[in-house]
């Protein structure tokens, strides 16, 4: 499941429905995260007060991207913090290179980051000879396992106890348990020794705040406070989109990000970090380097409708909500943004051309709007990219056959000699009143002419047409 | 890489999208009415004391409250005692301080990273504690607590109960006025459900944490 891409969506959805694990798995990802939502949104007074105002900040920001971005980096850098700017993944990941050759590093510890696996920073370094260890408990098994997270808050939820219990056994060199404290020890002990060692942490960023240069990140694990607060250089890499404008917003954001992700009130954690220690005595890396992402964000707000997408603060929501993603999980979406919001990003940050299919991807049921913190029309954003999809150049043979039934429909005589061709045809390939896959030749049809009846029946054109039995009657009539 | 050519092409090309969009926003403002869901109350409690601690025991951690740090006091030296704790790494607050002071155990103050690594407890306060979700504030420039409160695995947190707020607005406000380095908002102990959704403590932070509130200083 590792290499798939997004043209092989109608396949890897197939694969992936046959895979019963897998169903298990995400059924009791779906059904657990659900629920716990549902409870957890009770806690809060007025939750789509809540929404609707984050909805409307995401927008002010936003709308206001440019004014934003000046301010935070300036705080951020009057805080001591050292900003870089990359247009795409490829320059974020030479910055960060950079960064690490410069300080001569050879241990990196790595924090959970979904921009970073957009980037594929890992492979990027790896390249060069550093290796990152990834130290979040699902992205370090996905990272032994030499595989990609199916789900952006639990990365590893396709695996089972056994599989992860084996990979252990195998990578790490532990005994055998079905234990889930033993495994999680196993990760403890391992990974505190490259905490030890590293000289850079490398992690992402959940929100920026402008007006004080903040970065901040949500965890339950620890392993980012350990990644952000014991390297000698912290190196975070944010997308653009990430920003709110003052401090006092996160009191909404925190109450939305973790009800709507885990289901929890509040993650164990929050790092708020602003800049760098002004004492040598104190705490904390003596350096924190921001590297912001462009890569194709800055496009997206150029219509309102796709500008909605960096509103997205990643909670995976609509992915537990979505009855498609619940039936084929992350992997079969072929890209790092899986689900519903993968779905709209994917298309947008990777080029539609490569990613036609992702926009079909949805039953356009509204789940994933309903559940949304952030109220991000993603049914809207679908549509708007089915029909970028759709004015694309169609195919020579579909264009043809197009136009050569809107001529013909365009005039009396060739209608007539139209319909009475295709009555005499449909003998052919119709059985009773149908023409379909089950019922007739069509079925065996090459495509593109097959096509039209692979999943539904086409009626047969009737015997005497409307006009015809008109035309009659009046004879009779007459006579 | 020049990064500020990058900058440059960023902000250009954020400028024009934005200005592309103009036209656009018009129409959309037209078809999407905002809606008005009325204000958003905060939660103020009665006691904060007693629904910190609720909220606090109800994700799994311990909390209780004692009437002056003389108590709290022998509650840290029992606990010492039932973990037999060689080593104990303590912050530099004052209610910190004066506990270690009268108990007989090897306490490091101020650890290095290093040496926290070999400490099975880690003794702190908290600058300030949210009754709504039970969460303990720590800030940087204020105690020496950032690695103690997440290196051993135990965490003693001495929170004394006018620290104690309603909500987490309320603690963002007052911090906004002078914002420490690095500020860690802590709600229980760590924990993570990666392996088949199955709860699972102490993963890189503490997997047990105890706080000791302190109504009269």
């Amino acid at each position: 499941m590792n290499h798939v891409t997004a043209e092989t969506f109608d396949q890897n959805a197939k694969a992936a429905l046959q895979d019963s694990q897998l169903k298990g798995a995400l059924n009791n990802l779906t059904n657990t995260f659900g629920e716990r939502r549902k409870i957890a949104i009770q806690s809060v007074n007025n939750w789509e007060g809540l929404r609707e105002k984050a909805s409307k900040i995401k927008a002010e920001t936003l709308k206001n991207l440019d004014k934003y971005l000046e301010k935070f980096t300036e705080n951020a850098e009057k805080a001591g913090a050292k900003i870089h700017w990359a247009i795409d993944g490829k320059e974020a990941n030479e910055i960060i290179l950079g960064l690490i050759k410069e300080r001569n590093a050879k241990n990196v510890v790595k924090s959970k980051s979904m921009v970073s696996e957009e980037t594929h920073l890992n492979a990027a370094l790896e390249k060069a000879g550093i290796f990152p260890v990834e130290t979040d408990l699902g992205e370090w098994i996905i990272q032994l396992a030499e595989e990609t997270p199916s789900h952006i808050v639990v990365p590893a939820i396709h695996k089972t106890k056994k599989q992860i219990a084996d990979l252990f056994v195998e990578k790490v060199g532990i005994l055998p348990t079905d234990d889930v404290d033993k495994l999680t020890q196993t990760a403890r002990n391992f990974l505190r020794e490259k905490f030890q060692t590293s000289e850079v942490g490398i992690s992402g960023v959940n929100f920026g705040i402008a007006e004080t240069g903040t970065i901040l990140i949500l965890e339950n694990e620890g392993n980012i406070r350990l990644t952000t607060g014991l390297p000698k250089t912290h190196i975070a890499l944010m997308g653009i989109e990430k920003l709110l404008p003052q401090l006092s917003d996160l009191d909404i954001f925190l109450k939305l990000l973790p009800r709507s992700g885990t289901g929890q009130r509040l993650t164990t954690y929050q790092s708020l970090i602003t800049g760098t220690k002004r004492d040598s005595e104190a705490e904390g890396p003596e350096e924190l380097h921001i590297v912001l992402l462009d890569n194709g964000r800055s496009k997206m707000l150029s219509h309102p409708v796709t500008r909605q997408s960096l509103a997205c603060i990643r909670c995976g929501a609509c992915l537990n909500s979505c009855p498609v993603y619940q039936q084929i999980g992350g992997h079969a979406y072929g890209s790092v943004y899986p689900g519903p919001i993968g779905a709209v990003i994917t298309p947008q940050l990777n080029g539609i051309e490569k990613n036609k299919q992702l926009p079909f991807a949805s039953s356009l049921c509204g789940a994933c709007r309903e559940v949304c913190p952030v109220k991000i029309d993603i049914p809207e954003l679908l549509l708007h990219l089915r029909a970028k999809v759709a004015e694309e150049k169609p195919k020579f043979l579909e264009s043809f056959a197009f136009k050569l039934y809107s001529k013909a429909w365009a005039g009396n005589k060739s209608y007539e000699l139209g319909t009475k061709t295709a009555r005499f045809m449909q003998k052919l390939v119709a059985k009773g009143e149908k023409i379909g896959k089950q019922t007739s030749l069509m079925g065996k049809l090459a495509p593109p002419l097959g096509n039209w009846t692979e999943f539904r029946d086409a009626p047969t054109i009737a015997e005497k047409s409307f006009r015809d039995i008109w035309k009659e009657k009046k004879v009779k009539s007459k006579g | 890489m020049d990064t500020s050519t990058a900058k440059a092409k960023i902000f250009d090309s954020i400028r024009q999208s934005l200005r592309a969009s103009e036209p656009f926003d018009v129409v959309h403002a037209e078809h999407h009415t905002q809606e008005d869901f009325g204000a958003i109350k905060p939660f103020i409690f009665e006691n904060k004391v007693q629904t910190f601690c609720e909220n606090l025991t109800a994700i799994g951690a311990n909390c209780k409250i004692f009437s002056n740090l003389k108590h709290a006091r022998n509650e840290v030296e029992n606990l010492i005692v039932e973990k037999s704790a060689k080593t104990i790494a303590i912050s530099d607050s004052d209610s910190v301080t004066r506990i270690a002071s009268t108990i007989n155990a090897d306490f490091i103050q101020k650890a290095s990273a290093e040496e926290l690594f070999d400490c099975e407890i880690g003794i702190t306060s908290a600058q300030f504690g949210v009754a709504e979700t039970g969460t303990l504030v720590i800030e940087s420039d204020k105690e020496f607590n950032r690695l103690t409160s997440l290196i051993p695995p135990v965490h003693i947190c001495i929170l004394e109960a006018s620290k104690l707020r309603n909500n987490l607005g309320e603690v963002l406000a007052e911090l906004s006025k002078n914002l420490s380095k690095s500020v860690t908002f802590i709600t229980g102990q760590s924990r993570t459900s990666d392996i088949e959704l199955t709860l699972a403590l102490g993963v890189h932070g503490p997997k047990e944490l105890f706080v000791f509130i302190v109504e009269n200083e």
